[in-house]
């Protein structure tokens, strides 16, 4: 199959650059503060963020330069890499911080998430497995269960970092990308129901799990503890209104929200620009739903659907993820908001897939 | 293929329209919470980042009656730190090290509160001038100074009890600044700015500034020299006799004011944890006591009012009463014989005093007890009045009223009995006690004024200043003879109470001795009582104990009010009546034997020497006593100047002999006392019979049988 190269999707290109920016002015303004509290440099978190963003780009031109038909190729090796990285983590090489070992050091730039690499190396390396399978996909043993025990391989390794939020993300994305490869509704059911078997299996060795898992449901109840993050959350998006106090007038950023430069940075978003800018927010990500989902039908082949199917589900699951989070919809998890959060790892893998995205886009059979 | 290639799109739309609907959901989440929970979330977050900060008003002052400054407000700085910002920056050792040694503090404890997780924290309250200096020129990270208000007494220890304390939050802890707090301690302000979680102010925060309202100023009733001469002669008493506490009031009975009122052990407000917290005690008002004696002033003025007794009224005293089972006994069971009403008050005959409480009755008593205000508190503006305890009404036997009436028995508190007493002095007119004059806000506007406040009228006019005139007769020819002032005419009633054994019955050797009287008798311008509890040593006699420091409060007090030195005719008859009558016993100790009796004859004194030597080795009465014209001298001399120690000497039975019996016997013997307890004797060690050698010591135990 040779297909002639047209252009790349230009409505993705400009929306994944437009929450880039909104992200960066996002970053420096809601860790100016901390930044400059905790490193004495207000620009800390913003310039690091930028580096990584230019990084990113960088990552995302080339890969859609990439020859189309060679990407297949890389699927196995990133898999291989994300395996290798993820034990690595767990080694003295491993970063460790508020308990947990989710980074690899890598020099002067920083750290590495593997888990993000993860995230990736998952809807690739399905892309390619399905595609060869497909036949299969109604079989749950042929089709569905090989799946299952590569999700349950590398959703373990990011389990005992322990990352129980990314855990599901990465095996929410698995499950709607089996549902897209046309997998069986009553085997999907089935692994849901597992799956939230686990769930309460993983509540009862411990737990406090229980406790932190279902407070967001009541979080008056504890305000000073469990109810703390999404009531200082709501405290920012409700300070916000319709218009926001204004760029850079957080409030709520002042040490009372924590991680306001990360998980929360959508609710500083809200306060700062209001319902107006959240609105463009998500309104973005849904612009976004609709081009990556486009370029995934139009895909020149079953790997391309698949592919692009993937990371649109990985990017877009993330944001309503996180957007849920923060406004209290959903338990406090530790997603963080695609294009927008401070994480170089993050960032780096997004504009990636954004970089596949753009590179499928180009052999699109719709024009 | 085809179809899976289908099935693969449609799925994928599903997908997007899934997404599509969460986004809308989460939307409209987003509005529910930003727009319609909007007002309430942004108002609680304020809330939630408004930080009170506190501005202190400044304490009023206290004066004196005549303007004289006992307790002021002055601005000290507070060193505080943010330990976050001490952490941050990395130099916690040499902050703490530095920090240490100007403050004087312990610079490894210091460093632990320095870097502790905490927003905020005191690290010391109030310090010095020349420290917040030092600290301001250092200029550390992580560590502020504050001005804070701070309570100070210029005075020092004068009128704590009545002062009391403030503590480092500048409100009143005890005393008139507890009493008066909200008066005196005015209104805190407060800066009310937009904080960040770790309690700094946030850029262009929202802030309110409510200025604080200074507190007002109190005009005491207390009149400071008056508070020093009083303080003065108390200090006095109570080292000389190593009491366990003691307390003297001095109250205009005319208006009711206290013009001094002093307890001891005393303190220092400014530091008073320096000293014990039982220091801040104020006997005069929290403590109840059996008074004892002084009591039989209202004992006297019931039955005068109720006329069961008269001028010509004659009591015969055996040296002791009868009541039901029984026996009352005046002290050493001495019998007093034929007396007047007055002599009766004179002698402080129990006998006679408990005739007149059966004579007046349980019901007539109790009515009267009360009116005196006994068992109820007085209303004195000081925090912590007891209200004493009286004999339960419906339980009250007849020895229970025989007990009453001589001052036993029932529990009173020194402010109640100096209050009853001016009523006496006052026409019969019973004041409402208190400490303040006048309030006045900043700008000297009074805000409260405390005007004389008459409680009730317990007695006429007519018996009040008759028994006025019999508690001069007292202080003239009676137990209070030391509480005789030259020139001013000084009325008043001795008190030698036991004290109540915490195991029933009474302590065996501990007397609360105390005076009470006021001056002048014709015109009473200053009541005050002293009461010392437990003081040691021999005599142990309110007579002798409270008087003198009583004498020396009021002379010195009216001396200091320029009253004139009485010329009334009246006066000065007994002025010469006395002088005929009574003369000082001069000192002796020392002297030549010959010597002595020349001086003791020369004042018109009887020398009587016991023992044999030259010189003389110890009198009784002691020096200064005032004794009639006559009376005899005891010269004690010693009996070891004559080698006659080891002598054999058989050792007396001295069982039911007074103690100036017991005094006589054994000095005639060669013997020394060591006297325990009062009454009469009724232990002895070592025991009758046994051959002791000369200048040994006999330990003789008395029992006391009231006053």
């Amino acid at each position: 199959m040779r297909l002639k190269k047209g252009p790349p999707d230009f409505v993705l290109f400009i929306t994944t650059l437009t929450l880039l920016g909104i992200g960066l002015i996002m970053v420096f303004s809601s860790s100016a503060v901390t930044a400059n509290l905790w490193y004495d440099d207000a620009y800390h978190f913003f310039k690091r963020q930028l580096i990584w963003a230019l990084i990113g780009i960088t990552a995302m031109i080339v890969i859609m330069k990439i020859n189309y038909f060679r990407l297949k190729d890389f699927a196995v090796p990133l898999m291989i890499i994300t395996v290798i990285c993820l034990i690595l983590v767990q080694t003295p090489l491993g970063v460790e911080t508020k308990g947990s070992s989710r980074w690899l050091n890598i020099g002067p730039l920083g750290r590495l998430a593997p888990s993000e690499m993860a995230k990736l190396a998952v809807v690739m390396f399905m892309a390619k497995a399905l595609d060869y399978n497909l036949e299969n996909i109604k079989s749950f043993k042929r089709g569905v269960l090989p799946f299952l025990l590569m999700l349950a391989f590398i959703g373990g390794l990011i389990y005992i970092q322990p990352d129980l939020g990314t855990t599901f993300a990465v095996a929410a994305t698995v499950i709607f990308l089996l549902f897209a490869a046309g997998a069986k509704l009553s085997h999907l059911g089935l692994i849901v129901l597992s799956g939230l078997g686990a769930l309460a299996a993983a509540i009862a060795v411990a737990p406090y799990r229980l406790a932190r898992f279902i407070a967001f449901l009541k979080p008056w109840e504890d305000p000073s503890d469990k109810g703390y993050q999404t009531i200082q959350s709501f405290y920012a998006l409700g300070s916000g209104g319709l218009f926001g106090m204004g760029l850079g007038r957080s409030r709520q950023k002042f040490f009372y929200l924590p991680e306001p430069h990360t998980d929360f940075i959508f609710a500083i978003l809200g306060e700062e620009l209001g319902f107006i800018g959240a609105f463009v927010v998500i309104a973005l990500f849904l612009l976004f739903a609709w081009r990556g989902f486009k370029i995934a039908i139009n895909a020149p082949d079953t790997f391309g659907n698949l592919l692009a199917a993937g990371i649109t589900i990985m990017i877009v699951l993330q944001a309503a993820i996180n957007i849920g989070v923060v406004s209290g919809m959903l338990p406090v998890t530790g997603i963080t908001l695609p294009f927008v959060s401070y994480g170089g790892s993050s960032l780096l893998f997004s504009m990636a897939g954004v970089g596949l995205l753009l590179n499928i886009s180009r052999y699109s059979t719709y024009r | 293929m085809q179809t899976t290639g289908l099935l693969l799109k449609k799925r994928i739309v599903t997908l997007f329209f899934l997404f599509a609907l969460g986004f809308f959901l989460l939307g409209g989440r987003v509005f529910w919470v930003q727009f319609v929970k909007g007002a309430e979330y942004s108002e609680k977050a304020i809330q939630n980042r408004m930080r009170d900060v506190p501005v202190e008003s400044k304490r009023g002052i206290i004066y004196d009656r005549n303007g004289q400054e006992l307790a002021i407000s002055v601005s000290a700085d507070s060193v505080y730190a943010i330990p976050i910002e001490i952490r941050a920056s990395g130099r916690e050792k040499e902050i703490a090290c530095g920090l240490a040694e100007v403050l004087e503090m312990d610079e490894n404890k210091l460093l632990e509160r320095l870097t502790k997780t905490t927003s905020f924290e005191w690290v010391k309250r109030q310090i010095e001038f020349e420290q917040s200096k030092k600290i301001r020129e250092m200029d550390l990270p992580g560590i502020g100074l504050t001005e804070e208000s701070r309570r100070y007494y210029p005075k020092g220890t004068l009128a704590s009890h009545v002062l009391g304390i403030s503590g480092i939050d500048n409100t009143g802890l005890e005393g008139i600044d507890y009493y008066y707090n909200d008066l005196v301690g005015g209104i805190k302000g407060r800066i009310i700015i937009e904080h960040d979680a770790v309690n700094r102010p946030i850029p262009e925060a929202t802030h309110k500034y409510i200025p604080p309202v200074d507190g007002a100023d109190l005009m005491l009733t207390i009149d400071e020299s008056i508070q020093y001469i009083t303080e003065r002669e108390l200090d006095k008493v109570f080292q000389e006799r190593q009491a366990k506490q003691a307390a003297a009031i001095v109250m205009d009975p005319q208006t009711g004011e206290i013009l001094a009122l002093a307890c001891r052990p005393n303190f220092n407000p400014n530091n008073y944890n320096d000293y014990p917290a039982s220091n801040r005690h104020n006997y005069a008002i929290n403590d109840s006591y059996e008074p004892g004696s002084t009591m039989k002033i209202t004992t006297a003025a019931m039955a005068m009012e109720e006329k069961v007794v008269n001028e010509e009224s004659k009591f015969f005293c055996p040296g002791y009463i009868k009541v039901g089972a029984e026996t009352i006994g005046c002290p050493d069971r001495k019998a007093h014989g034929s007396q007047t009403f007055a002599q009766i008050v004179e002698n402080s005959c129990n006998v006679g005093f408990v005739e007149l409480g059966l004579e007046l009755g349980l019901e007539k008593y109790y009515k009267y007890l009360r009116a005196f205000g006994f068992g109820k508190m007085t209303g004195i503006d000081l925090p912590g009045e007891a209200s004493g305890i009286l004999v339960p009404r419906n339980s009250a036997q007849q020895i229970d009223l025989a007990t009453m009436a001589m001052g036993q028995a029932n529990a009173v508190t020194p402010i109640q009995l100096i209050t009853a007493v001016s009523a006496v002095a006052n026409d019969g007119i019973l004041m409402k006690p208190h400490l303040v004059k006048q309030v006045a806000d900043k700008n000297g506007k009074v805000i409260k004024k405390n005007e004389p406040t008459v409680v009730r009228e317990i007695i006429s006019k007519e018996t009040a200043k008759e028994l006025c005139l019999i508690l001069e007769g007292e202080v003239v020819n009676g137990t209070g003879k030391n509480a005789y002032i030259e020139g001013y005419r000084a009325a008043g009633k001795t008190g030698t109470a036991q004290k109540p054994s915490p195991t029933g019955g009474y302590l065996p050797n501990e007397y609360v001795a105390s005076f009470i009287g006021f001056a002048p008798a014709n015109d009473p311008k200053l009541a005050c009582l002293v009461v010392v509890d437990a003081p040691q040593g021999y005599p142990y006699y309110g007579g002798w104990v409270a008087a003198p420091a009583f004498r020396e409060i009021i002379k010195d007090s009216l001396r200091y009010l320029e009253l004139p030195m009485e010329q009334t005719e009246d006066s000065e008859e007994l002025v010469e009546e006395q002088k005929n009558k009574q003369v000082l016993v001069p000192d002796l100790v020392n002297l030549p034997l010959a010597e002595a009796i020349t001086t003791v004859k020369n004042r018109g004194l009887e020398p009587r020497v016991s023992g044999t030597g030259d010189i003389v080795w110890q009198q009784t009465p002691k020096p200064q006593t005032k004794l009639d014209r006559g009376s005899e001298v005891i010269i004690h001399l010693s009996p070891f100047e004559k080698g006659e120690e080891g002598s054999e000497i058989t050792v007396p039975d001295l069982q039911g002999k007074s103690m100036k019996e017991v005094v006589k016997i054994l000095a005639d013997l060669g013997l020394h006392l060591l006297p325990e307890g009062y009454g009469l004797a009724y232990e002895q060690s070592p025991e009758a019979g046994k051959i002791v050698t000369s200048g040994s010591t006999i330990k003789v135990r008395f029992q006391a049988i009231g006053e």
